[in-house]
């Protein structure tokens, strides 16, 4: 799920960069530095829309750096159980398939696939149903529920299943259902 | 000793004796009662003394009490030490002096009875037989009476013990001891009935030993116990029994003593489906399911995987019983558990009859050879003795083997959870989830409250029930998962597993480990909810999880996965991932490998953490970092591939180096030959990309200054593997080896390994023992081997080295580092125009005349001392005079061809240099025969060799030169167009081509026609200041800047996106169209 949320951070920023343009060097490094990376607490920060405050710079001693405590608004993105996601399959192994959803690796397991789909070794590995009408491979679109989710601290590992009313392959991979 | 054991066994004593009294049969039993009667009445008295005590509060009574139990034992003690000394001289004394100890006593005593009683009954005991003839039935009344009558007394005693009472019954340092003597085993009872036997003996003779009791523990094999004062009586009293090992006496710790006697309360609750395991016979070990139990006769039927031989069954039944067969039958290895299939039955002609039993409510049953079978299990009658039922907790394994393949969800499923409520307590914690797996409220869901000895209290899920609180047998209750909880695997041979559940079952659920992501199977019972994530087990002795591991002397491994006592090992060969379970033992040792490197298939140095991709073999596609190095194979991490633990085990051949150089490819045809030689020039760029990563090039790069070649000593420091040299027939030429031949299995720079041919073995030998190789020629074949010897690499190196160091810290931070002086500019600029100018790219033609030219002569020549001439890098640090600035840009420029043409070839060598004199980057490098640049460079040449060792360590150089190979063309970059016979024109970049062609807009805005030129036929405008500028090489190649300034061959750059500042080579910078 998105939350468009407030953080706060404290940003190092060497004194070079002192000058005319130091807050938007101090916005364009809070960027680079949190847009992509993960809490446990929050999920994964997607974007930052905005900056609502600057505090003031506290000089540290010895390095020189400055910390500024800085208020920003962003978009995160945390999967939670029971949630439903489309996903585009990454990996598929006989122990079941992985997927993505943006950031968050999902796996899911051969338990939790319908058990008419069996997994197809060869060239390209799938799941498939024995009338080979549904067949879940390597970049197709599949819609999952999650079931478990494993928050690490730079993490979210989520596993996720099929089995299930309206879930399961979506779109094959190069577009079409 | 306790005092309660005591009045267990008292009242089996009694039982028994009064059935003793009418029939005297079980002579044993009667050992240990005459033994514990002993022990009864001494305990006794001290219980009468107890309450003595408690009567009489009085402490000098108190005094004299202890005075009077110290007593006996005066005259024990006394006795003894006569006895001792006494013993073998006059036996007769002893006699008196007990006959005295013993007026003593009683005198001590006073009115005594018990004492007296006791040794009444002793007599009493020891006439009884003869009573029984009699029959005296008055004699018998009394004697029961007198029994009687005492055991009320002794009850209304223990009504009054307390336990404070209990507790001081408990032995003290001052009763005699208890000690351990270990006797034949299977003898046990045999000894003590012995030593029964020989105290009645000795007592008939009057020279008692000096024992209380003997005591053989049923469930103890090979031991029994002797209560005495002191070792020695004890030793005495075993003196001369066969059965009794004489030496082994051991003291029974005070502590313990009560344990020996204390009857274990046991839970005999062999049931209807308990899991069992057989004790004795063919089925020893193994796994059983009660059917039926006879508690009266002691006897179940079990039920079990068959053990038959159906062949040796149907021949004997088919030929008739033969005599000795029961020998063959246990000669005959055991076989293996089947089910047994009527089908095979009746293939082997082996007669089955179909009947039913009325012992099992009429089933059906079959018989065959004296067995009885049903659905494939055999049943079986067995006494209760010879089954185990404690403690058998079955694994999964064995479970799942129980079950008949072919009746799943049978009712033996439902043993499944039954199997694990096993007696195990601390199964239940607060707040754990249970269902009810049996009873009325089966499936009921609920969170455990409280757990009690054997009741565990839940708290119902369900809204109707909910507040109160509801009782159940542990046994009734089952840990309740949903798929995608969190657990973590608490015991069995997971233990310590952290995963997420994607499957639930009845009693057991398949968990997703986090580590490993592959399926665990794991029982309920052994799983708690937790957020902990751990790998599992990880370490095992010295050994963790990811080490490489000596396995035997040739095969090493990576350990893939720990578990209790093992590890599995996934091995070092490349050709298939094989993984084995080591135990502890059979590691020889650790490996480090944090020196090590191999080579990728491009002769690229692949270090530790460098990141690959394996191209070739089972495990192609594959990538990730090298996690260890061994001998040219590497083991590789790659997240996504699941199995081992996600390691992969490849031949260093068989890989690139993600962000190597793909030069060696490039080259195509060439490659082969110059593999070695472009393997020096790419290293660099190796290093660049992993300085840290290779503290030991650092040795090198100077040596690799020295020429091409001479880079090859930098590759590693003297244990390259040759494989060259590898299954060449060779002769050894000195050593105790001298004369043999062999193959080379193995070559390094100084050992080599040989197979003998005469001898089955393989020995190391120094290389310069070897003669030379019969088979193939070495010297001239092996030419880059021998290049390779360190002799060569040290020869080069070591001038270089001091002055590199230097010049090291302008490189690492060239563009940071504002405060930097001309000379270090001077210095690095070539560097980095060296690589990233573009005029560096392969395909104008001369050089490749100077590649062609240069490389035969370096083979040729390298390694040999003429070469060390040129390498005096001392020399070059001199070289950066003021002036210097373009002048040292030649070494550095001359870049591809940096070490060869350098010696061999000056002409060619001059031409593609110094893009940089002019001031018009990228301008002289086109014009291969700008010869007026010659004069102004030639001090420079002995140096080049130096330059080019050094460039690797400027780490953004070595990037973008392999980089821009010859593509820098962007769009909007005005470029100078020179096309053959054609006068030179200005135009602008309209669009860079992916085959190396650029379509430019001729004239200077870009608003001519457009024309399509090759990168050999442009040139860069050099941008003047306050020029909008783009940058074409380098890492930040297609940013944009503002050219601020111009500092010789420097340009002050304003970045457009970050508005740094940064001082760029003027050749890296591309004049951007005005708009």
């Amino acid at each position: 799920m998105f939350f468009h949320i407030y953080l706060e951070r404290n940003m190092q920023l060497h004194p070079r960069h002192f000058g005319p343009h130091l807050r938007d060097k101090l916005i364009s490094k809070l960027i680079q530095d949190v847009e992509g990376t993960c809490s446990g607490r929050h999920g994964f920060v997607v974007a930052v829309t905005a900056v609502e405050t600057i505090g003031q710079g506290l000089i540290r001693d010895g390095t020189g750096y400055v910390t500024f405590p800085m208020k920003y608004q962003c978009v995160v993105f945390r999967p939670f159980k029971g949630e439903i996601l489309e996903s585009v399959v990454t990996m598929v192994n006989k122990m079941g398939f992985f997927a993505e959803a943006g950031p968050v690796q999902i796996f899911v397991s051969n338990h939790l696939i319908p058990d008419d789909m069996v997994f197809q070794s060869g060239d390209v590995p799938s799941y498939e149903t024995s009338d080979g009408s549904v067949r879940i491979q390597k970049d197709s679109e599949v819609r999952l529920k999650i079931v478990g989710t494993r928050v690490d601290a730079t993490e979210i590992f989520c596993i996720g299943t099929i089995k299930d009313d309206f879930l399961g392959l979506i779109g094959n991979p190069g577009g079409g259902a | 000793m306790g005092y309660k054991n005591y009045s267990d066994e008292e009242e089996e004593d009694d039982d028994v004796e009064e059935e003793e009294a009418e029939d005297v049969e079980d002579e044993e039993e009667e050992v240990e009662e005459e033994d514990e009667e002993e022990e009864e009445e001494r305990s006794r008295k001290r219980k009468f003394k107890g309450s003595q005590f408690i009567d009489d509060v009085a402490e000098e009574d108190d005094d004299e009490d202890e005075e009077e139990e110290e007593a006996p034992r005066k005259r024990r003690h006394r006795r003894a030490s006569e006895f001792i000394d006494d013993t073998a001289a006059v036996a007769s004394d002893d006699d008196e002096e007990e006959m005295e100890g013993e007026e003593d006593f009683i005198h001590d005593e006073g009115p005594d009875l018990a004492d007296e009683e006791d040794r009444g009954r002793k007599h009493h005991r020891a006439m009884l037989p003869e009573d029984d003839q009699q029959e005296n039935v008055e004699d018998l009344e009394k004697f029961i009476q007198q029994r009687y009558g005492r055991q009320e007394y002794e009850e209304f005693d223990e009504a009054e013990t307390t336990d404070v009472e209990q507790q001081a019954l408990l032995p003290s340092v001052r009763d005699p001891k208890l000690w351990m003597v270990k006797c034949q085993i299977g003898h046990e009872r045999e000894a003590s009935i012995c030593l029964m036997q020989k105290f009645m003996d000795m007592d008939m003779q009057g020279k008692p030993l000096l024992i209380k009791s003997a005591i053989a523990l049923d469930h103890l094999k090979g031991y029994l116990y002797v209560e005495s004062e002191k070792e020695a009586y004890v030793r005495e009293s075993i003196r001369g029994m066969r059965m009794i090992l004489q030496r082994e006496v051991k003291l029974v710790p005070i502590k313990e003593m009560t344990d020996v006697l204390s009857v274990e309360k046991k839970s005999v609750d062999i049931d209807q489906d308990t899991w069992v395991r057989v004790k004795n016979g063919v089925y020893k070990g193994d796994l059983a399911k009660v059917v039926d139990v006879d508690h009266v006769r002691q006897r179940a039927t079990i039920k079990l995987i068959p053990r038959v031989d159906l062949q040796a069954l149907a021949l004997k039944m088919n030929e008739g019983s033969i005599k000795g067969s029961k020998d063959d039958a246990k000669n005959r290895p055991r076989p293996a558990p089947r089910f047994i299939n009527v089908q095979e039955l009746q293939d082997l002609k082996i007669s089955i009859e179909r009947k039913r039993d009325p012992n099992h409510a009429g089933e059906y049953f079959e018989f065959f050879g004296g067995m009885q079978f049903k659905d494939g299990y055999l049943y079986k009658g067995v006494s209760l003795k010879s089954i185990d039922s404690n403690g058998v907790v079955p694994s999964f394994d064995e479970l799942q083997k129980f079950q008949k393949p072919t009746d799943e969800g049978g009712p033996d499923t439902m043993g499944l959870p039954t199997a694990l409520m096993s007696k195990r307590k601390g199964l239940f914690v607060k707040g754990d989830a249970v269902i009810v797996v049996q009873g009325d409220l089966k499936n009921l869901m609920g969170y455990v409250e409280k757990v009690d000895d054997d009741d565990v209290f839940v708290r119902p899920k369900d809204k109707e029930l909910k507040g109160s609180t509801l009782a159940f047998k542990d046994r009734q209750l089952c840990k309740f998962f949903k798929t995608g909880d969190h657990v973590k695997v608490v015991a069995g041979t997971h233990e310590g597993a952290t995963g997420m559940i994607v499957r639930v079952d009845l009693g057991s659920v398949v968990i997703l480990s986090d580590t490993t992501k592959e399926d665990i199977k794991v029982f309920t019972a052994n799983i708690v909810e937790s957020s902990e994530v751990t790998s599992g087990l990880n370490k095992l002795g010295d050994y963790e999880l990811h080490d490489l591991v000596l396995l035997d002397q040739s095969t090493v491994g990576v350990i893939v996965r720990v578990e209790k006592d093992s590890c599995q090992v996934l091995k070092g060969t490349p050709e298939r991932a094989e993984v084995v379970t080591v135990k502890l033992r059979d590691m020889r040792k650790k490996l480090f490998d944090r020196n090590t490197n191999a080579q990728d298939r491009d002769s690229n140095v692949v270090s530790l953490k460098d990141i690959v991709r394996v191209v070739e073999g089972p495990f192609k596609g594959r990538e990730g970092p090298v996690e260890h190095i061994n001998r040219g194979i590497l083991f590789i991490h790659d997240r996504h591939h699941l199995e081992n633990g996600g390691f992969l085990c490849v031949r260093g051949l068989w890989c690139v180096a993600l962000g190597g150089s793909r030069n060696g490819i490039d080259r195509g045809g060439r490659q082969a030959r110059n593999n070695n030689f472009n393997g020096g020039f790419q290293a660099p760029a190796n290093y660049l990309q992993s300085p840290r990563r290779t503290p030991n090039h650092f040795n090198h790069p100077g040596g690799g200054g020295g020429h091409g070649g001479s880079t090859f000593g930098g590759r590693q420091a003297g244990r390259r593997r040759d494989h060259g040299l590898v299954g060449t027939t060779v002769k050894i030429r000195i050593g105790p080896f001298k004369g043999y031949r062999g193959r080379v299995v193995d070559a390094t720079d100084i050992d080599v390994r040989i197979e003998l041919e005469s001898q089955m073995k393989v020995v190391t030998v120094r290389r310069d023992q070897l003669s030379d190789p019969v088979g193939t020629p070495y010297h001239n074949g092996g030419g880059a081997s021998y290049r390779e010897s360190p002799r060569y690499g040290a020869g080069s190196e070591t001038p270089m080295h001091p002055s590199r160091t230097p010049m090291h810290p302008a490189f690492m931070t060239p563009m940071r580092d504002p405060s930097a002086t001309p000379i270090h500019d001077g210095m690095r600029t070539p560097m980095r125009d060296r690589a990233w100018n573009p005029h560096t790219a392969m395909n104008t033609p001369l050089r490749d005349n100077s590649w062609d030219d240069a490389n035969p002569s370096t083979w040729g020549h390298s390694g040999t001392p003429q070469y060390q001439p040129g390498t005096p890098g001392g020399r070059q640090y001199e070289a950066p005079t003021p002036g210097g600035g373009g002048w040292a840009n030649t070494p550095g420029a001359s870049f591809s061809e940096a070490g060869t043409p350098s010696v061999s070839t000056g002409p060619s060598y001059g031409n593609p240099a110094s893009p940089y004199l002019p001031g018009t980057p990228g301008g002289p490098p086109m014009t291969p025969g700008v010869p007026s640049y010659l004069p102004s460079t030639p001090g420079g040449q002995p140096m080049t060799p130096g330059t080019g060792g050094l460039d690797p360590t400027s780490p953004a150089s070595g990037l973008s030169g392999l980089e821009i190979e010859s593509k820098w063309g962007l769009p909007e970059i005005v470029v100078t167009v020179r096309k053959a016979g054609e006068e030179s024109q200005i135009g602008v970049i309209h669009e860079a081509m992916p085959d190396g062609t650029c379509r430019v807009a001729m004239g200077p805005s870009g608003e001519g026609e457009i024309i399509v030129a090759t990168h050999s036929e442009l040139e860069l405008v050099v941008p003047k200041k306050t020029d909008r500028i783009k940058i074409v090489s380098g890492e930040l190649r297609r940013s944009t800047g503002k050219l601020i300034g111009i500092d010789g061959a420097d340009g002050i750059v304003k970045m457009d996106d970050t508005l740094d500042i940064k001082i760029l080579d003027m050749s890296s910078l591309g004049k951007m169209v005005a708009n």
